[in-house]
């Protein structure tokens, strides 16, 4: 009820400062008057009843004060007034100022900066409408270790019809295809998608419109949608929509152009209706059920949990098993499960992003116990001051209000200088979450990232600033009295300043231990023999236009004349080509393919899992240009024609795990229930296909000649492979012109990409542990240096009495050490208990590796017995006659 | 942000200073007079409580103040109460009686 007149009359205490006091003090006076009147009237002279006046109203200035006290407004004034006088102090300690200022915009930087990555890629609501309620299909067969298999189209229709909990049900595969235009032909990745694909989403075109139904009809006009990007590759024409390309041999029509937005699944080029993607509408793939390339999404009906749906489809996997139980065997474990979009985006970049944001905050922690110490610190110095305003009357809550508010403003500095480190370093941790998700793409400091670091800023303000604060208000005779250079107060607080080392150290030791991890772990990834030579070996993806060579024997004579051109190339050792090569990056996302084949005489029986294999189609001279060994048997040659016995080749872990006891050469399997044989005639080493810390599974090599077509060129040069690549290119041009050729990198530069996440989280780690350790040497200097400075009295007086200058050294470092120790015990205590966050990331490492542990504490140790001596140097260089003579 | 519980004493001036404004408005000394005149003298109010209390109940809305001549043709600051004032003296006196019931009750029980 009294809120508004309390507003109102804050507003006049506030602004109208300077009339409020005027009209208190004309208020007092005109009651000193009205009393003087009385006086008078009494028979008072008038000189002595001012006087008495004066004493009965008791001062005109306390009456001022007390009335001001209970105005509205008073906080402000006393805040504005701490913060005139703290930052008059900070600013007459300049050094110390920007050293606590810049700690803390390191710690606070590092925190905005990988904040904002949890913030884009983890937290922030999905672009898309209703982002929440968007979930993925998957098919899974638990028992043959398949988690993620792609959808055939019949069974996406059963899961489109039977299910009751999806609005809509999306499809998607994405394609490599050629895409002409006047005077340019361009592999483009295309994505192939239902008609509903951007309602689902809801995303609106920047240009023109998206699909409709019609769109996907069997007689509709061949149209497509560009992406922003694609389309600013394109040259960016606002007239774009209504020209056409060729692709697959049909003219399209570019409807609409996307805007920018992270595109799930996949970033694709161009987007067409399933009707325009030639195997996707061919009857073969339709009518198969186990034609699976479908990637599957839909949107949760109003009110439908995530339980009841994952229920509901459940329900539905068992119909589809039950009513083809030779596709689904009960062997299998066939199941369909769903996640929600948000979690399939950012499940891989989790793990990482919040290990680094456990580690900027320690960070911060250890920058925040730092600030503390050195505030103790010069708390000594300060403590005339304070207790000479509290001998002035000053109480102790105010005076520690009077210090948060220092280290509040000091605080609130290091905040700003820490955003100003944070945007240059969120670009390259943009980069680094790339590799993980295309959420990466949303990063940026928007107003919930400032409000978090202003929070941040607050919040160590107030954690930093607390126990100085809490420790002020020593007794004020001891203060006081002259010449006491030391207070009794000082060791309470050298006990605090310790503690406060100790956790420093502790944290330290910690981020030590975690990015020892990694280091080791990277290394050991390293050290990982891939089973192939990377070196001078240049790779290249090769698109041609099918429709030109739609029968094999034309695909096989281009493989044939590429190959030729190629070798004729000078500075070339050997040239091949295949559909995977270790580390290529698409089939490195896509992961092995799991084919099921048939051993001969050893029949599958129906309901039974039939063995699988990824399968790999490579011409001759393969396995010579990536160097990876024979073993046994005999490697592909020309002679392997399509006329020719069908062959195969196998790598050693196939070897072992479907032949141990006996020789595989001259075995032969079936990849069409027997009605064809490949006889196998070598065994290879293994290659890591997939990355190097993925263990090679079992592989199947085909010739190409007879299997189908590879379109990944694959060269090993004699010279520098970046120099020979232009060559190349033109070779590849006179075979055909209207090839596309990209994706052109040095198998050398693949393997090291394939590192480069593991990399990036070392350097991080190791940067943020790098700088907790000076952080914390700097806190053990600071307080073997203070405490040296206290005792010089005493130490005079240890040597005067005979004691020797190493056994004051031992004496000082003994207590330094006493600190560091306590703090590693601390530390390995809590690196074993924290240590197990970090073994997802770690690659053939245990959270406990003995060496880690052993080698970081002994650099501790180490770390620590350093910056002990240098101030226990200077305890040694004290004169005792100086010393006594301090006092 | 009126004060949940007025301590007794502070809740005493606060009723007194209410009570002898609600005849008519009267500045400072008037109102120091008039409270030494209505409890016969038991209570002098000092200028260091008077004026802090006055404020206080003004920036609660209880009171308005304007400046105007005094008796002896001096300029004054004269006090008046607000609606919100006079419903703070009625629930104030009721508070009052049941508290100084009680407290008779209390003392005379043995």
């Amino acid at each position: 009820m009294s809120f508004f007149p309390r507003i109102r009359h804050l507003f006049r205490n506030l602004w109208r400062k300077q009339d409020q006091e005027n009209e208190l003090s004309s208020e007092i006076s005109s009651y000193l008057d009205g009393l003087t009147d009385e006086k008078i009237a009494a028979g008072m002279n008038p000189e002595r009843a001012r006087r008495e006046a004066r004493v009965e109203l008791g001062g005109i200035e306390q009456v001022k004060e007390q009335v001001r006290e209970v105005q509205a407004g008073r906080w402000f004034e006393t805040l504005a007034q701490d913060l005139r006088y703290g930052l008059r102090i900070l600013v007459r300690n300049p050094g110390f100022s920007a050293m606590v200022a810049l700690t803390l915009a390191l710690g606070i930087g590092a925190n905005t900066a990988i904040f904002s990555t949890v913030y884009g890629v983890l937290l922030r609501p999905l672009p898309y409408a209703h982002g929440g309620q968007l979930v993925v299909l998957h098919q899974q067969a638990s028992h043959a270790q398949l988690a993620n298999v792609p959808f055939s189209v019949k069974e996406l229709f059963d899961y489109r019809d039977f299910n009751h909990s999806l609005d809509a049900l999306v499809e998607y595969h994405s394609m490599t295809f050629l895409l002409l235009g006047d005077n340019s032909a361009e592999r483009v990745q295309t994505a192939i998608v239902s008609a509903n694909f951007f309602d689902v989403l809801g995303i609106k075109p920047l240009l023109g419109r998206t699909f409709l139904p019609s769109d996907d009809t069997p007689q509709a006009d061949p149209v497509l949608v560009m992406s922003y990007e694609y389309w600013q590759h394109q040259g960016g024409d606002r007239n774009i929509v209504g020209k056409t390309f060729r692709m697959n041999d049909r003219p399209h029509t570019v409807i609409g152009v996307l805007p920018p937005f992270p595109q799930y699944p996949a970033q694709n080029d161009i987007y067409t209706p399933t009707v325009q993607c030639p195997f996707r509408s061919s009857a073969a793939v339709i009518g198969n059920r186990q034609a699976r390339l479908l990637t599957v999404f839909g949107r949760l009906k109003p009110g439908v949990s995530l339980q009841s749906a994952r229920a509901d489809l459940s329900t539905v996997a068992h119909q589809v098993a039950t009513s083809y139980p030779e596709i689904y065997p009960s062997s299998y474990g066939y199941a369909a499960v769903i996640a929600p979009l948000r979690e399939e985006l950012t499940q891989r970049a989790r793990s990482t992003l919040l290990v680094l944001l456990g580690a900027a905050g320690f960070v911060l922690l250890i920058a925040c116990a730092n600030v503390a110490n050195l505030l103790l610190a010069r708390l000594l110095k300060r403590e005339r001051e304070f207790a000479i305003r509290t001998a002035l009357g000053a109480g102790r809550l105010r005076l520690a209000r009077q210090l948060l508010t220092e280290t509040i403003v000091l605080a609130l500095s290091g905040g700003l200088l820490g955003l100003a480190l944070a945007s240059p370093a969120l670009s390259l941790l943009v980069k680094f979450a790339e590799r993980f998700t295309a959420r990466a793409a949303e990063v940026r400091i928007d107003g919930t990232v400032l409000a978090f670091t202003f929070l941040v800023s607050l919040a160590t303000g107030v954690l930093f600033g607390l126990l100085p604060a809490l420790s002020v208000g020593a007794p004020v005779s001891d203060a006081l009295k002259q010449g006491s250079a030391q207070t009794t107060s000082g060791r309470g607080r050298q006990r605090l300043r310790a503690a406060l080392v100790v956790l420093q150290i502790a944290v330290s030791f910690v981020l030590l231990i975690g990015a020892g991890l990694m280091l080791h772990s990277f290394l050991r990834l390293q050290k990982v023999d891939p089973g192939f030579s990377a070196d001078r070996v240049l790779t290249l993806q090769l698109t041609p236009d099918f429709t030109h060579y739609a029968k094999p024997e034309q695909l096989r004579e281009l493989g044939d004349n590429i190959l030729g051109r190629i070798r004729a190339v000078g500075g070339i050792e050997s040239a091949a080509l295949a559909t995977n090569f270790p580390f290529n990056p698409a089939g490195v996302t896509s992961g092995p393919g799991n084919i099921a084949f048939e051993i001969e005489g050893q029949p599958v029986s129906k309901g039974e899992l039939a063995p699988q294999v990824d399968p790999t189609y490579v011409s001759p001279g393969y396995f010579e240009t990536i160097r990876q060994p024979l073993l046994q048997g005999r490697l592909f040659s020309d002679h392997d024609d399509p006329e020719a016995l069908k062959v195969g080749v196998i790598n050693q872990v196939m070897a072992r795990h479907r032949w141990p006891a006996e020789d595989p050469v001259g075995r032969r399997v079936s990849f069409d229930q027997g009605k064809t044989w490949i006889k196998i005639v070598g065994v290879v080493g293994d290659a890591r296909e997939y990355g190097l810390d993925h263990p090679a599974k079992d592989e199947f090599y085909t010739p190409v000649a007879q299997s189908g077509v590879g379109t990944n060129l694959v060269v090993r040069t004699i010279v520098d492979p970046d120099r020979i690549a232009p060559i190349i290119r033109s070779a590849l041009h006179d075979v055909d012109p209207y090839m596309a050729v990209d994706q052109v990198e040095t198998l050398e530069h693949l393997r090291s990409e394939s590192v480069a996440s593991p990399r990036v989280t070392t350097i991080l780690l190791g940067l943020f542990a790098a700088l907790a350790l000076v952080i914390s040497t700097s806190g053990i200097v600071g307080i073997m240096a203070l405490s040296v400075t206290q005792r010089t009295r005493e130490l005079g007086i240890r040597m005067a009495l005979g004691q020797s200058k190493s056994s004051v050294v031992q004496m000082v470092v003994r207590q330094g050490l006493a600190v560091a120790v306590a703090g590693t015990a601390l530390g390995l205590v809590g690196a074993f208990s924290i240590g197990r966050l970090l073994s997802s990331l770690l690659f053939e490492t245990s959270s406990t590796d003995a060496a880690t542990f052993a080698a970081i504490s002994l650099l501790f140790i180490a770390v620590a017995a350093f910056s002990c001596f240098v101030p226990a140097r200077r305890a040694t260089l004290i004169d005792p006659f100086t010393a006594l003579r301090q006092e | 942000m009126a004060q949940e519980q007025t301590s007794l004493l502070q809740g005493t001036l606060d009723l007194l200073i209410l009570k002898a404004l609600a005849l008519q408005e009267m500045h400072g000394l008037g109102i120091s007079r008039r409270l030494e005149q209505i409890t016969g003298g038991t209570f002098q109010v000092k200028p260091g409580s008077l004026f802090p209390a006055l404020h206080r109940m003004e920036e609660e809305g209880w009171l308005t103040s304007s400046w105007g001549e005094s008796e002896n043709n001096r300029r004054a600051k004269y006090y008046r109460l607000t609606k919100v004032g006079q419903k703070q003296l009625a629930t104030e006196t009721e508070r009052w009686g049941r508290i100084s019931l009680a407290m008779a009750q209390a003392l005379e029980a043995s």
